[in-house]
């Protein structure tokens, strides 16, 4: 069945250039109806194996306009010169089932977004950099600096149990992004998540699909919208070394507002009311400037038969806050072979990354230097607190915290620093084959396997001495160490013919995945005391710690089958389905689950005549469905053991108490969009707008068992969770000389979530609950993350009663101030070239939502505000308030109001923020020197000067609330003493060899 | 075309095989009841964690009514000082403790006990409950006990009556069960209380019909004399030396009152119990508590350097109180707590005497017991020249730090027993007593408070009782919890019987009087 049409072959060599005669580097060369392909290397240079005789070979970029060229029997040399894209007409993209296709064909919205718009900035986050830049992602970065987690989110969240994120997909193999713990009011550190693995460099595209017709390849996980990479691969022709360093140095800009003229009254708190003259720099002395320093290399070359691609990127960091380093280095190998005349290609591909953070900066009350810091006794000597933070205990004969407050947040900052160390590592490869098999003409068959692992090891040290209230007298350790592995494999058969006007692409396709997670242990003593103090290992255990053993498993089989059918290439539909087989969901009966989608999209320009000014227009819809399984072990989970049992006794069974529940079903989301891309003026303006609406339905819903029942707690599937609204991206090219470039785009999107309906019996149940005075609540009739506070307590006129001492009542139950989400994600970005300057300015903004600060709450009750000073000078407060007698009150002592409100849960209604923000996100300006001489090594060098949130133009709250203390599904826009923002200026040179 | 065929059959074998899913879906780490058959786990295993849960922690127990009945109160002001400690609740925990670590595991005891031929096991499970919910019973009233179990969308509650009836009945069944089992040994390994005695198990059933008998004494007295002399005499005996007090082991856990007061400075010493042990100059007083470093801070009484936190005390900033006393430092590495003491039941037996029960003997003779059995088991030494002191007397108490909190004796009794004195006296000597020895085992003090009105005990200090969940008039003191929200909103049906059920006018507060606590003065 082989086909021999080509049987004899030769060699056809050339160049492909664009605009200016400029080399078009990646260009892809095929020639027609045949598997016969190649890519152009750096230079715009190919060769390629063609057919004896004549032939027509297809030449296409991202950026240009696709072209056709006959190549005559004779000819062996082709220079093909492409004209800038003036439409998408012709784009071709990776979609969501992997595979590249004509955008015009997709039935959904994806935005693309090119290697180098990522590492503009030279952040060492790629997911920050998208920020902005594409519509409808509302990406928000931990405030724990480098190396420290992210949340994205596409159309806003649903999960009720997970975090709504995007799967990411390198290279058409769903990534892991087993987001460790993160902090919470009490404390704790950001233990990072999967993304940071990978080295910028390495990224050629990203394309982001906002809604949910990946899931048809990935199951569930694609039901998020997915972030598809597609990394560099090596290119046939001479060998390219590319050079890339980078250094940005990193200050402190969101320290909250102190004051430091009124010391204490008692020696804590400070509310005196007589000035003093106290050290006022401590605080801005304590934060450093912090560097990231990046150097990567890449190498990538090959030959028609086998192309390479090697890079090497270490990344040094040293936080704004002291302690803190992190170090990376990620290594990556790719390679591909053509095989038995070019019918079968392997390639392979290989990341292996380590991490190493240490001291990352955590939030929350305990064990956190900044409590210490920021509320510290103005009346006393801050400089003897650092130098001499701890102090030799002659009773104990070891050293310990020196620290004078009994509040049980507190600490010695420089104890906390120096003596209870926090270490992160992790160690992950990626591996994967593919393998690529012509089958015959028309029939393709691919697979993939993939191997992604990683070593993870959280290491918390804190020392004898220190808070008794977090720390054994013998000091605190907190050790967990586990593998996460996920094994996926997929085949894929896809035919691809056309018949007259219509074209068939079909596929039928198999994947399956096996996941384990958390495999290995944790063991925390907490203030159970070690034996002997300050050692850490497990011999110094004492017998009344657990030592846990973890585990989380997951085994998902699908089948999947779709087809795309285009008429005259300018009307196509879509249908596929997929089945899933999820091992969470045995005993249920419903382990096996099928969801279909479609989608229909219809270039209208060129079906019929539009005006002129309209270049292109094309409309769109689809329709899907996906079914995602549910956590691992909750259908009949069996008993633990409750602990050590005293030294000689047994530890006693926890019995499970949850109702078993073995009609659980799959949750199910049914997606709809529509949208349209039009461009005018022969493409310089364009705009793509779509509009969706996704329905959760199905959730899986943990509830407290009825008191009687017999049982703790036990799960439902229930719920209806909508979420709805717009992305539009406008591009434009306003100016387009032979020096002179701007180009121009702005993202906007908004989304609105609404809890339909949660369990219809018990209108008031609600996921999410008072977390110290924050209570970020999902209910029935309001949106995802509402945020409920407790305001004052007000009479009718609106007068806030005052006890009979003269304080601020609290309202009596908490009420809803806003939701976390914005109404509004927008984004302007700019890019403009003269001559050989380039420059690119990036404006991002959020409108809406609400922002909550439990740090000024702390600040202000302890007296530490400015805002406390600045009323203290007043020696009063106007306020609008009624005394327990009925009288009307005008003012109220500044000490009375501050220290009755804020802390911890007392009155928050003044820490709601807007979490409206707009800033001049990244800012970069350089210059491209091309080198023409081809005796010199370098070919081609650029030089940046790189900045990232250099300023805000607008902003309410208090702190950065784009920065997230947590990026877990609580705690969003809530700062708990979390790490201030910093802005970032750096370097950035990239040279080519 | 067979190439097509074998990527086909490459694609069905990466799908082909599910039967493995249910194994896949297990974790590991949790222990089946297939393996816990072994050695008779699987039925024994849950004991010691629902012994451990008869008990609760801060929000249970330290801010509730260790902080109501004097013996330690916070430092921390709390959610603004406006929460448990001065009558407007915040933490309501004890009932979720109840039903999920004691009921619901109790029941799946019952059930396998039944299955595999252990019925001695679904006995002591029996018991376990009645230990339990008559704990739950005396902070709510009305409690879910018959009905547990049942399917039906309202659950009703058992009114408190209703309550001590099944309780005697079962006491009946359980102590006959036990008696036909005597030598029986099969909880050994599952008992880090007593070790597997039946004997003693039996004399904590008549110790718990005695103290269950004894909250009846003024609501019931018919009833009440009944089964206090059916306790007292039936042969198993009651826990009479301190050696068979029924100690509950902390099962590697630190002591909660060690852990709140050493690791987290929420609380310390209470003001009305310093008021009694240095003006009646009680030397177990060290053993519950710790000196202050600052002996400023007791400067009103330099002799004993302790101070304590008035009950329902104004607290401005926590940095004031966290000088004043710590319990003792024993605490710290404490492996067992007390449940029912021998003292206990010599003070049970010396009310009973005053109420002319059979059996009892007399009531000084009990008293005097009481007290030497209870400065024994806490290792106190001066017992006689305590109990011959017919002069010292609670001292007023005084805050150093906020005169609001100060208050005058409101008790002026002395240790020696005399005679002569009236009923009531006698009562208020033995039920002082009683209460300064159920130190860390607060709950049946609160009972006794609310049935005899002793010890006499300041009010709190700052009452922050409102509509939301009832008032407190000044002067008075909690009568009870309220039901939780939980069941408020998921059981309303069930918690309006159960309001019904405390007769008329009652309301879900915490101003309605349980089903003991009469309201009668007088005790006699």
């Amino acid at each position: 069945m082989f086909s021999a049409t080509f049987a004899q072959t030769r060699q056809v060599t050339g160049k492909v250039t664009g605009v200016n005669n400029q080399v078009v580097a990646s260009a892809s060369i095929k020639v027609k109806a045949s598997n016969l392909a190649t890519i152009t290397n750096a230079d715009g240079t190919f060769s390629l194996k063609a057919p004896n005789g004549s032939f027509v070979l297809q030449v296409s970029s991202i950026g240009y306009e696709s072209k056709e060229v006959a190549v005559s029997a004779s000819q062996s040399i082709v220079n093909v010169s492409l004209a800038e894209q003036s439409t998408d007409l012709n784009e071709v993209v990776v979609t969501a089932l992997g595979i590249k296709r004509e955008k015009k064909s997709l039935t959904y919205a994806s935005q693309q977004l090119a290697g180098e718009e990522i590492r503009r900035a030279a952040g060492p986050n790629f997911m920050e950099a998208l920020s902005g830049k594409v519509a409808g992602i509302d990406i928000k970065v931990s405030a724990s600096g480098v190396g420290g987690s992210t949340k994205a989110v596409l159309r806003g969240a649903r999960s009720l149990s997970g975090t709504s994120e995007a799967l990411y997909v390198i290279d058409g193999v769903p990534m892991v992004n087993n987001k460790g713990a993160q902090p919470g009011s009490y404390g704790g550190n950001d233990r990072g998540d999967g993304l940071s693995s990978i080295n910028p460099a390495d990224i050629e595209t990203v394309n982001v699909l906002r809604g949910a017709n990946a899931s048809i390849l990935y199951g569930s996980q694609g039901a998020n919208g997915v972030i598809l990479i597609t990394t560099k691969k090596g290119k046939a022709g001479k060998t390219v070394v590319d050079f890339n360093s980078s250094t940005v140095f990193e200050q402190v800009t969101g320290i909250p507002d102190l004051q430091f003229d009124y010391g204490t009254v008692g020696g804590d708190l400070n509310w005196s009311k007589t000035k003093g003259n106290y050290q006022k720099n401590y605080v801005n002395d304590f934060f450093q400037t912090g560097t990231i320093a990046t150097n990567s290399i890449n190498v990538s070359g090959g030959n028609n038969q086998t192309t390479a691609y090697f890079s090497y990127s270490n990344i040094t960091s040293k936080g704004a806050m002291p302690t803190n380093t992190y170090g990376k280095n990620t290594i990556t190998l790719n390679q591909s072979t053509k095989l038995f005349n070019d019918k079968i290609t392997l390639s392979s591909n290989v990341i292996f990354a380590n991490e190493k953070s240490y001291n990352r900066p955590g939030a929350g009350y305990y064990n956190n230097p900044l409590t210490g810091l920021y509320t510290f006794a103005r009346d006393k000597d801050f400089a003897s607190y650092k130098e001499n933070y701890q102090v030799f205990d002659q009773g104990r004969n070891l050293y310990k915290q020196s620290w004078y407050s009994t509040y049980e947040f507190q600490n010695n900052p420089y104890f906390e620093l120096n003596n209870n160390s926090k270490l992160a590592t992790n160690n992950r490869v990626i591996a994967n084959l593919k393998l690529s098999y012509d089958i015959m003409n028309h029939v393709k068959f691919e697979t993939r396997a993939n191997i992604d692992y990683n070593d993870v090891l959280y290491d918390n040290r804190y020392a004898a001495g220190g808070n008794s209230v977090s720390v054994s007298p013998n000091g605190s350790w907190s050790y967990t160490k586990y593998k996460d592995q996920a094994v996926y494999a997929d085949g894929i058969l896809s035919y691809n013919n056309n018949f007259g006007n219509l074209s068939v692409t079909g596929l039928l396709g198999a994947s399956y995945q096996n996941n384990t997670f958390n495999d290995g242990m944790n063991v925390a003593n907490g203030t159970v005391s070690l034996q002997y103090p300050n050692f850490f290992s497990f011999s110094n255990m004492p017998y009344n710690v657990i030592f846990n053993s973890t585990i989380s498993k997951t085994v998902k089989q699908g089948v999947f089958a779709s087809a795309n059918i285009g008429y005259k290439e300018v009307l196509f539909l879509d249908v596929s389905a997929r089945n899933d087989w999820a091992s969470t969901l045995a005993l249920t009966g419903n382990q096996s689950y099928l969801y279909p989608a479609f989608g229909l999209s219809a270039v209208i320009s060129q079906m019929i005549q539009l005006p002129e000014a309209i270049s292109y227009l094309k409309v769109r819809a689809s329709n899907s469905q996906t079914g995602n399984e549910v956590p691992f072990n909750v259908v009949n989970p069996w008993n633990s053991i409750g602990g050590a049992g005293g030294p000689s006794g047994i530890g006693g069974i926890n019995r499970n108490s949850q109702v078993p529940f073995t009609n659980l079903n799959p949750e199910i989301i049914t997606s709809n969009e529509l949208g349209t891309d039009i461009k005018f003026f022969n493409g310089r303006l364009g705009f793509d707008f779509t509009y969706y609406n996704s329905v959760s339905t199905n959730q899986f819903l943990s509830l407290a068992a009825p008191s009687g029942s017999g049982y703790s707690s036990y799960f439902v599937n229930a719920g209806k969770i909508v979420n709805k609204g717009f992305e539009l991206t406008i591009d434009a090219q306003p100016f387009r000389t032979d020096n002179f470039a701007w180009s121009t785009n702005i993202n906007l999107s908004r989304n609105q979530n609404e809890i339909v309906e949660l369990i219809a019996s018990n209108p008031n149940y609600q996921v999410g609950g008072d977390d110290e005075g924050f209570a970020s609540i999902i209910k029935a009739g309001g949106s995802f993350q509402d945020l409920y506070i407790f305001k004052f307590n007000r009479n009718s006129a609106g007068q806030i009663i005052l006890s009979p001492a003269g304080v601020p009542t609290k309202a009596a139950t908490q009420v809803k101030v806003g939701n976390v989400n914005p109404d509004l994600i927008a984004g302007w970005n700019h890019n403009l070239t003269y001559k050989n300057f380039f420059a690119s300015v990036l404006i991002n903004g959020k409108f809406g939502g609400v922002a909550f600060s439990k740090t000024e709450a702390f600040l202000d009750s302890y007296g530490a505000s400015q805002r406390s000073a600045d009323a203290r000078l007043n020696a009063t407060i106007p306020i609008n308030a009624v005394s327990s007698t009925g009288t009307a009150v005008t003012s109220i002592d500044p000490v009375l109001y501050y220290s009755s409100i804020g802390d911890r849960n007392k009155i928050m209604e003044p820490y709601v923020f807007s979490r409206t923000n707009v800033r001049l996100g990244q800012l970069a300006f350089g210059y491209n020197l091309k080198i023409n001489k081809a005796s010199f090594l370098i070919k081609d060098a650029s030089f940046s000067l790189v900045a990232r949130n250099l300023f805000f133009f607008y902003k309410e709250a208090p702190f950065d609330p784009e920065q997230s203390m947590s990026t877990a599904n609580g705690m969003q826009s809530n700062d708990v003493f979390s790490m201030p923002s910093t802005r970032s200026v750096g370097f950035n040179v990239k040279l080519t060899f | 075309m067979k190439k097509i065929l074998f990527a086909s059959l490459f694609l069905i074998a990466l799908v082909s095989c599910t039967e493995e899913f249910e194994k896949i879906n297990q974790n590991p780490n949790q222990i089946s009841d297939q393996l816990l058959k072994q050695d008779f786990n699987l039925v024994g295993s849950p004991f010691s964690g629902m012994l451990l849960n008869l008990f609760g922690g801060q929000i249970e127990e330290d801010l509730l009514h260790d902080s109501w009945m004097g013996y330690m109160n916070t430092p921390t002001d709390f959610v603004g000082n406006v929460n448990n400690t001065t009558y407007y609740i915040r933490w309501n925990s004890f009932w979720g403790r109840t039903y999920n670590n004691v009921m619901s595991p109790s029941k799946q005891v019952i059930r396998l006990a039944e299955e595999n031929k252990l019925p001695l096991f679904a006995t002591w499970a029996k018991l376990i409950r009645i230990m339990s919910i008559s704990k739950l019973s005396a902070y709510h009233g009305p409690v879910i006990y018959s009905n547990y179990g049942a399917t039906t969308p309202t659950i009703n509650y058992d009114k408190e009556s209703d309550l001590y009836d099944q309780f005697f009945k079962q006491l009946d069944e359980i102590q006959s069960d036990f008696a036909a089992n005597k030598a029986y040994t099969g909880f050994t390994k599952f008992d880090p209380s007593y070790k597997g005695s039946i004997p003693a198990w039996m004399k904590l059933v008549n110790s718990m019909r005695l103290r269950l008998a004894m909250r009846l004494s003024k609501v019931n007295p018919a009833l009440a004399k009944a089964q206090g002399e059916k306790a007292m005499a039936d042969p198993a005996g009651l826990i009479n030396t301190n050696s068979e007090n029924f100690l509950v082991s902390l099962n590697g856990n630190i002591m909660p009152v060690a852990q709140i007061c050493w690791q987290w400075d929420d609380t310390r010493m209470g003001g009305p119990i310093e008021s009694f042990l240095v003006g009646l100059k009680d030397n177990r007083i060290s053993k519950y508590f710790t000196p202050v470093s600052d002996v400023s801070l007791a400067a009103d009484h330099p002799a004993y350097p302790y101070k304590g936190i008035r009950n329902g005390a104004y607290c401005v900033a926590k940095a004031d109180k966290v000088p004043y006393s710590k319990v003792s430092n024993d605490f710290n590495s404490a492996q067992t707590r007390r449940g029912f003491t021998a003292s206990e039941v010599a003070f049970l037996k010396a009310e009973a005497a005053l109420r002319g029960w059979a059996g009892a003997g007399s009531a000084e003779a009990n008293y005097r017991n009481g007290v030497k059995l209870s400065f024994e088991d806490w290792g106190a030494g001066g017992v006689d020249a305590y109990l011959a002191d017919a002069t010292s007397k609670p001292i007023d108490y005084v805050d150093p730090k906020d005169p609001r909190n100060s208050n005058k004796a409101a008790s002026t009794i002395t240790v020696a027993w005399n005679e002569s004195d009236n009923l009531e006296l006698k009562l208020e000597k033995i039920i002082t007593q009683k209460y300064l020895n159920t130190f860390t085992n607060t709950l049946e003090a609160w009972v006794d408070f609310r049935r005899t009105g002793y010890p006499k005990i300041p009010p709190v200090a700052k009452n922050d009782s409102s509509p939301d969940w009832g008032i407190i008039p000044v002067g008075e003191f909690i009568k009870r919890m309220p039901f939780i929200n939980a069941e408020r909103t998921g059981n309303a049906a069930g918690v309006a019987d159960a309001v019904s059920k405390m007769g008329s006018g009652a309301k879900d507060d915490i101003a309605t009087r349980l089903y003991f606590d009469t309201g009668v003065k007088s005790n006699f």
